[in-house]
């Protein structure tokens, strides 16, 4: 099975600088668990969507053969600098590139040295593929595209990987509950910001371990707009599309706070 | 040190386009040209601003979003590459720049005052986003003047565009006090977009002009109806339009640049002086400047 992985991790930076945070510490270990999961699946290739990588003309896929860095992120710089070293593959991504013609969407590869990395696939990659065993295809998330295309995009990515005969794991990168807190705070006391929020931010991972695909869609347009969700958690429709709207279940590896906001690690179960 | 005033504001786009339309050395990538009308109108704000000879530049740019208060650029010399995260085929700078930290605490220090969470970059890794760049190079290549960079808060899209845009005008009020105080003579630059409806797909050649229009006639009208306004210097006027334009044009001064500087400035309504009106991927784009330093204009006779 080419399929060997799929996994809904936050793109915060936070839990990755100070994972000795108490309130940060259940998504620091989550990420370790799902590490681990991860490299006992042994994927070729990470099919890596984050929210923070934000596009509004064309598609756009990391088309670098390899990427390297240092970026600093733009609200959280204090707590330090994201190093990144990611190899992509390029020979998947340049087939995702001809592909998505044919759901009328235009795809553009980008190679550039100094091309600016988001923080959530730096987060991701560093967590999860810290050796840089796996290469990634990496897809932009264009502002403009709703639920269904991204699910779609994910979909093209998977078949695409699927194709050249990968072992592959798709990964969707981005938060939950997007309400933040808006003033400074004592961080060993951070917390989700509002019941409501952390109420809704269980009910979602409770669907997500019922595996109610069905639901999913029309739950999470109502959610996104009670939490402020994270981009509409579009990550999630790339996480579902790359798994053909099935799975059997899922595993919350860890849920926790991020300045207010909601993170969760999450397994699906192949 | 005392007395510091600002001596004029511009309104001043970032499209990246127009520096890849210059071909500048710092920018690797080339091209044939393009958007001469704004880059001209760029070139007579920049002997406007040698004429007004300031002591730094305050940069107030949307692509340095912030979500947990104003934060200021908190180091004296920053530089790195800068690679346009939308277009990266366009624009990729390599920068150099000198920030005059003492006004930026200063500011920083008065927002915190009036109730503002606010924030002193001090990370000498930070790469400078690039509407602060494209802003600056496009009014000052020479890259001479000290500059205090600005976040935008994203408080006019997480909170309401009325909430967000007050706490800019706070902003404004912190950095005239910051400016009075530390005895600068500053020019402020709002690096704002009017019109933001845009095209979703390049053309192959980006600069083939032949593909440059305003992406929509009732944005182009909003924007005119705007700077006419401004032309006149009926200030007033414009801002209590402001919140109707920004949800008709999906104006990029929701971003709260616009707000920051006419705040600072005092709202004054004096005839602003168009330097020219181009759009780039459909949006409209004005270079605008308010002399401050000159003696006030009878607005009866620029109407």
């Amino acid at each position: 099975m080419p399929l060997v992985a799929a996994l809904l991790v936050p793109g915060s930076p936070l839990p990755y600088l100070r994972p000795d945070n108490p309130p940060w510490k259940p998504i620091a270990e989550a990420y370790r668990a799902a590490a681990t999961a991860l490299q006992a699946a042994r994927p070729d290739v990470l099919l890596v969507y984050s929210t923070q990588w934000i596009a509004v003309l064309d598609q756009l896929w990391q088309s670098r053969a390899r990427v390297t860095g240092l970026h600093v992120d733009e609200n959280w710089y204090e707590f330090g600098n994201l190093p990144f070293d990611l190899a992509i593959d390029t020979e998947v991504t340049a087939s995702c590139i001809e592909s998505t013609a044919s759901i009328g969407v235009r795809s553009k590869g980008v190679d550039y040295d100094g091309f600016p990395i988001d923080t959530g696939t730096i987060v991701a990659n560093g967590s999860l593929n810290a050796d840089g065993r796996a290469r990634l295809v990496i897809a932009a998330n264009n502002v403009y595209h709703d639920w269904t295309r991204t699910s779609q995009l994910a979909a093209i990515a998977a078949t695409t990987a699927e194709r050249y005969g990968r072992r592959y794991a798709v990964v969707g990168v981005g938060g939950l509950s997007g309400t933040i807190f808006r003033t400074e705070i004592d961080l060993a006391q951070d917390r989700i910001a509002g019941d409501e929020n952390d109420a809704l931010n269980r009910g979602l991972l409770a669907r997500l371990q019922q595996a109610d695909v069905a639901g999913l869609a029309e739950f999470c347009a109502d959610y996104a707009k009670r939490t402020r969700a994270d981009m509409g958690m579009k990550h999630l429709a790339w996480i579902l599309g790359g798994l053909g709207d099935r799975y059997r279940g899922a595993d919350v590896l860890g849920y926790g706070p991020t300045y207010g906001a909601g993170a969760a690690i999450v397994q699906f179960r192949l | 040190m005392s007395n510091g005033k600002i001596v004029a504001g511009f309104l001043a786009p970032h499209p990246p386009h127009l520096v890849y339309g210059e071909n500048p050395p710092q920018n690797e990538a080339r091209s044939q040209g393009g958007w001469e009308q704004l880059r001209w109108a760029y070139e007579r704000a920049r002997a406007s601003l040698e004429r007004l000879k300031p002591d730094v530049l305050l940069v107030h740019s949307p692509h340095w979003m912030t979500q947990l208060g104003h934060h200021f650029l908190g180091v004296p010399t920053l530089k790195g590459k800068s690679v346009d995260p939308i277009f990266p085929n366009l624009f990729r700078y390599n920068f150099a720049l000198d920030v005059d930290v003492e006004l930026a605490e200063a500011c920083c220090s008065e927002a915190r005052s009036r109730g503002l969470v606010s924030k002193m970059m001090r990370n000498p890794d930070f790469r400078v986003d690039y509407g602060t760049i494209t802003t600056l190079h496009m009014i000052r290549p020479q890259w001479d003047i000290p500059v205090v960079g600005i976040s935008a808060n994203n408080s006019p899209y997480y909170l309401s565009t009325k909430e967000g845009l007050e706490e800019m005008a706070v902003l404004g009020d912190a950095t005239r006090a910051a400016i009075e105080r530390t005895g600068r003579r500053a020019v402020l630059l709002a690096s704002n977009t009017l019109c933001h409806w845009h095209f979703h797909e390049e053309p192959e050649i980006p600069e083939d002009m032949s593909r440059e229009h305003p992406q929509s006639y009732a944005g182009y009208q909003w924007d005119m109806r705007i700077i006419e306004l401004f032309r006149k210097g009926r200030t007033k006027e414009v801002f209590s339009l402001l919140p109707q334009f920004i949800d008709e044009a999906f104006a990029e001064v929701k971003s709260g640049a616009l707000t920051w500087m006419f705040a600072a400035m005092g709202y004054p309504e004096i005839p602003g002086q168009l330097h020219g009106y181009g759009t780039v991927i459909g949006t409209g784009n004005a270079v605008m400047e308010w002399d401050l330093s000159a003696p006030a204009a009878p607005v009866a006779a620029a109407a």
